[in-house]
C-alpha cells in the first residue's frame, strides 16, 4: 500500500515488495548517494536500490538481502511466519522515521500491552499477596524500560550511528538529534496534572491503579516531550544520548513482540514473553522496606484471628563482646513466623518481625501456577479460580 | 575444657610469682606462646582426634560390610536463615494443599506427649516456652474498646487544658488505656510541643562529638534495617 511520507514528498514508499512495481518512474533510476564519493574507485559494498539514501530509513525490500536480520531470526528462533520486512520494521525508532507506517512505534504499543499483561497476570496469580506499591515496583522490574534495553542488548541488536536509508536494516535505528514523534508513554493522564506538579499534591497508591500508567508513575506527554526536544543540542556519549538509547532498544524489544504477535499469533507471543521476560530472576524480598514492621504484623495477626506475635530469644552468642549475635524469633502461639539474627536485640526483632511479613506478602501458590491466558489454548482444563487476597494490611 | 583453658593460665601466674623477685627479662615480656593444653603430643592428638558429623559417615551397612567405597551425596547444609519464600504453615491459606499435608507434623508438634516417646525429633526440639521473652511484660491484651466519645473529648480537654500536669502517661493510667491509644487521640497544644522540642534541642546541644556521631550513625543503621539492606 503506497503512502506518501511527510519527510520526503516526492519519493514513494511501499511497505512490501510485492507494491514496488508500481513505484512510477522517477527520472533516472540512479543512486542518488552522492556524497563526492567516486564509486569507480570506491565501489559500495552492496548495491543500493534508487533513492535508497534519500529515505530516512531502509526500505523493506533491502530486509531480505540482510545478514544481520537474519541473523538476528534465526538467534531469537523466531517463527517464519514472521517475515524479514516486519522484523527489520522493529528496528526502526520513531524517531528515525516519523512515518507511523514504516516505524515500529505501533508494533512497539502491541507489544508493550502483551508484555504488561503477561507479566502482571504472572505476578498476581504468583504473588497474590504482593501489596500494589510492591506490584509496581516488580512491573517495572520485569518490563520497564531498563530491563527491556537489557533484554535487547541481550539479544545482540546493534545500532546504527545515524539512521538513514543507505544502513544495514538489521541495524536498530534512531536519531540523537531529532525528537520524532514517538509515542511518549502509555497510560491515563490525570486532568489534574497542572496542579499536581504545582502543588504536590498527593497521589495515592489506589488512585494510581484507574489513573496513570502499568507501573504506578504519572503520566507526564508535556514533560516527556521536553525532554525528547533536548535531543537537538546535545553531544554525543553523555548520560542523556545514553538514555535515548535505552528508550529506543526497550521500543525495539516491545516491537519484536508485537511481530511475533501480529504474524504468529497469540501463544508465540506468549512463549516469548515467558521466555525472555517472564524468565529473568528478580528478586522479590529486596524490594520491600517497612516504616513499622512490629506494629504492622500485629496489626496482621489480629486481622487473620492469630494469638498476638511475641519475639523471643532462640540464641545468643557474645552479648558482652563487641560483636554480639542474637537470634530472634517472632512466635505466634506455637508457630514460629519469622527468624533473624542481628547484633542487637531490638534490631534481630525488627528483622524478624520484617521476615515474617516479607514471607504472609510472598505467599505464592506454587511455582507452575496457572493464569488466566491459559484459558486460551485449545482442550484447556476448566478454570480453578486463583487465590485472592483480602488486602493490605496497613495504607502505605 | 575449662581445665585446658585455666592450666597454661596458671602455670603462667605460677612462672610470675617465682619471678616477681627478679627482675624481668625480655625473654618474659614477650607474649606467651599458645599452649598445647596436653602433656604429650601423642595426648593432644587423641585429643583432637574426633569423629566426623553423622553425615558424613557412610550409613550404608551393606557396602560396609562388603568394604567397597559407595558414591553417595551428602547434604550437611551449614545453618542459614530461613528463606521469606518459604510461607509459614500458619500463613497458609486454608485453601492451600500445602496445609493438609503438613497435618501430620501439626498435630505431631503441637502435642508433644501423645508422640512417640525419643524416635520423634519433635519432641527433641526445645519448647516455644523454653524461648525467653524479650519485652518484659506479657503481649497487650485485645482492644475493650471501654472507652466512649465523651471519654476521648475529656482526654482532650484535659490535654489541652495542662499538658504538663495531663501528660501521656497519666491520661493513660486514668482513663485505663495505653499511652498510644492517648497519642492518637490527643496533641498537646503548639506552645507546648514547642518547648518539649526546645528542652530536646538543649539536651541534644551538651553531646560531644563522639555521643553525636554515635547517635547519626545508628540513625542512618535504622535507615538501612529498615529498607532490608543490613
Amino acid at each position: 500500500m503506497p503512502r506518501y511520507t511527510t519527510l520526503i514528498c516526492t519519493a514513494v514508499r511501499c511497505q512490501s515488495t510485492a507494491a514496488s512495481p508500481s513505484i512510477p518512474a522517477q527520472g533516472t533510476p540512479e543512486d542518488d548517494y552522492n556524497d563526492g564519493t567516486d564509486h569507480t574507485r570506491f565501489p559500495p559494498l552492496e548495491n543500493l536500490p534508487p533513492r535508497a539514501a534519500s529515505m530516512p530509513s531502509p526500505p523493506p525490500s533491502r530486509a531480505l538481502e540482510s545478514a544481520k536480520l537474519a541473523a538476528l531470526h534465526a538467534r531469537l528462533a523466531l517463527p517464519e511466519k514472521l517475515p524479514l520486512q516486519t522484523l527489520a520494521r522493529a528496528l526502526v525508532d520513531a524517531s528515525a522515521d516519523p512515518n507511523p507506517d514504516f516505524n515500529n512505534s505501533t508494533l512497539a504499543f502491541v507489544g508493550q500491552s502483551l508484555i504488561h499483561y503477561h507479566v502482571g497476570e504472572y505476578l498476581m496469580c504468583r504473588y497474590p499477596r504482593l501489596p500494589m506499591d510492591i506490584l509496581y515496583a516488580a512491573m517495572k522490574g520485569y518490563a520497564g524500560p531498563t530491563t527491556l534495553h537489557h533484554v535487547a542488548r541481550s539479544w545482540g541488536i546493534e545500532h546504527a550511528a545515524a539512521p538513514g536509508g543507505e544502513v544495514d536494516p538489521g541495524l536498530l535505528q534512531f536519531s540523537m538529534h531529532k525528537p520524532g514523534d514517538a509515542i511518549t508513554g502509555f497510560g491515563y493522564q490525570r486532568a489534574e496534572l497542572k496542579y499536581l506538579r504545582k502543588y504536590h499534591w498527593r497521589h495515592s497508591i489506589s488512585s494510581r491503579i484507574v489513573f496513570d500508567n502499568d507501573f504506578g508513575e504519572i503520566v507526564d506527554p508535556e514533560a516527556e516531550r521536553n525532554t525528547l526536544r533536548r535531543r537537538a543540542d546535545t553531544q554525543y556519549g553523555d548520560e542523556y544520548t545514553r538514555s535515548l538509547a535505552e528508550r529506543a532498544y526497550a521500543n525495539c524489544a516491545r516491537a519484536v513482540v508485537g511481530a511475533l504477535y501480529t504474524h504468529a499469533g497469540r501463544e508465540s507471543a506468549k512463549a516469548f514473553v515467558r521466555a525472555h521476560i517472564l524468565s529473568r530472576h528478580l528478586n522479590l524480598s529486596q524490594l520491600f522496606a517497612f516504616k513499622k514492621p512490629t506494629k504492622e504484623l500485629s496489626l496482621l495477626c489480629a486481622r487473620e484471628d492469630f494469638e498476638p506475635p511475641i519475639a523471643r530469644l532462640i540464641s545468643e552468642t557474645g552479648r558482652l563482646s563487641r560483636t554480639p549475635v542474637f537470634v530472634v524469633g517472632i512466635f505466634s502461639g506455637k508457630d514460629k513466623l519469622g527468624e533473624a539474627a542481628g547484633p542487637s536485640l531490638e534490631h534481630a526483632r525488627v528483622k524478624a518481625a520484617m521476615n515474617a511479613l516479607k514471607s504472609w506478602y510472598l505467599y505464592s501458590p506454587g511455582e507452575h501456577v496457572r493464569v488466566p491466558s491459559d484459558m486460551f489454548t485449545e482442550g484447556a482444563k476448566p478454570w480453578e479460580p486463583a487465590y485472592i487476597d483480602m488486602g493490605e494490611i496497613i495504607g502505605r | 575444657m575449662e581445665t585446658l583453658l585455666m592450666r597454661p593460665v596458671a602455670s603462667c601466674c605460677r612462672r610470675l610469682a617465682s619471678s616477681a623477685t627478679r627482675t624481668p627479662t625480655p625473654a618474659m615480656l614477650l607474649p606467651q606462646q599458645p599452649a598445647r593444653g596436653k602433656a604429650t603430643s601423642a595426648r593432644a592428638r587423641r585429643a583432637l582426634n574426633i569423629p566426623p558429623h553423622p553425615s558424613f559417615l557412610n550409613s550404608n551397612k551393606t557396602a560396609d560390610a562388603s568394604n567397597q567405597p559407595t558414591e553417595e551425596i551428602i547434604y550437611n547444609p551449614p545453618e542459614s536463615a530461613a528463606s521469606v519464600y518459604h510461607t509459614p504453615v500458619k500463613f497458609l491459606p486454608p485453601s492451600d494443599p500445602r496445609r493438609r499435608a503438613n497435618l501430620a507434623e501439626i498435630l505431631a508438634a503441637s502435642n508433644p506427649a501423645s508422640s512417640s516417646s525419643s524416635s520423634s525429633p519433635s519432641t527433641t526440639q526445645p519448647s516455644v516456652e523454653s524461648f525467653p521473652m524479650l519485652s518484659k511484660s506479657a503481649p497487650a491484651p485485645k482492644p475493650r474498646h471501654h472507652l466512649t466519645k465523651e471519654d476521648i473529648e475529656e482526654m482532650r480537654r484535659l490535654r489541652a487544658e495542662d499538658p504538663v500536669t495531663n501528660s501521656v502517661v497519666s491520661l493513660a493510667r486514668r482513663f485505663d488505656c495505653s499511652q498510644l491509644f492517648v497519642l492518637m487521640c490527643c496533641q498537646a497544644p503548639k506552645e507546648h510541643r514547642e518547648k518539649m522540642k526546645a528542652v530536646e534541642e538543649k539536651y541534644k546541644a551538651r553531646w560531644g562529638p563522639r555521643r553525636r556521631a554515635a547517635r547519626e550513625e545508628r540513625a542512618r543503621r535504622n535507615v538501612l534495617l529498615y529498607n532490608g539492606e543490613i
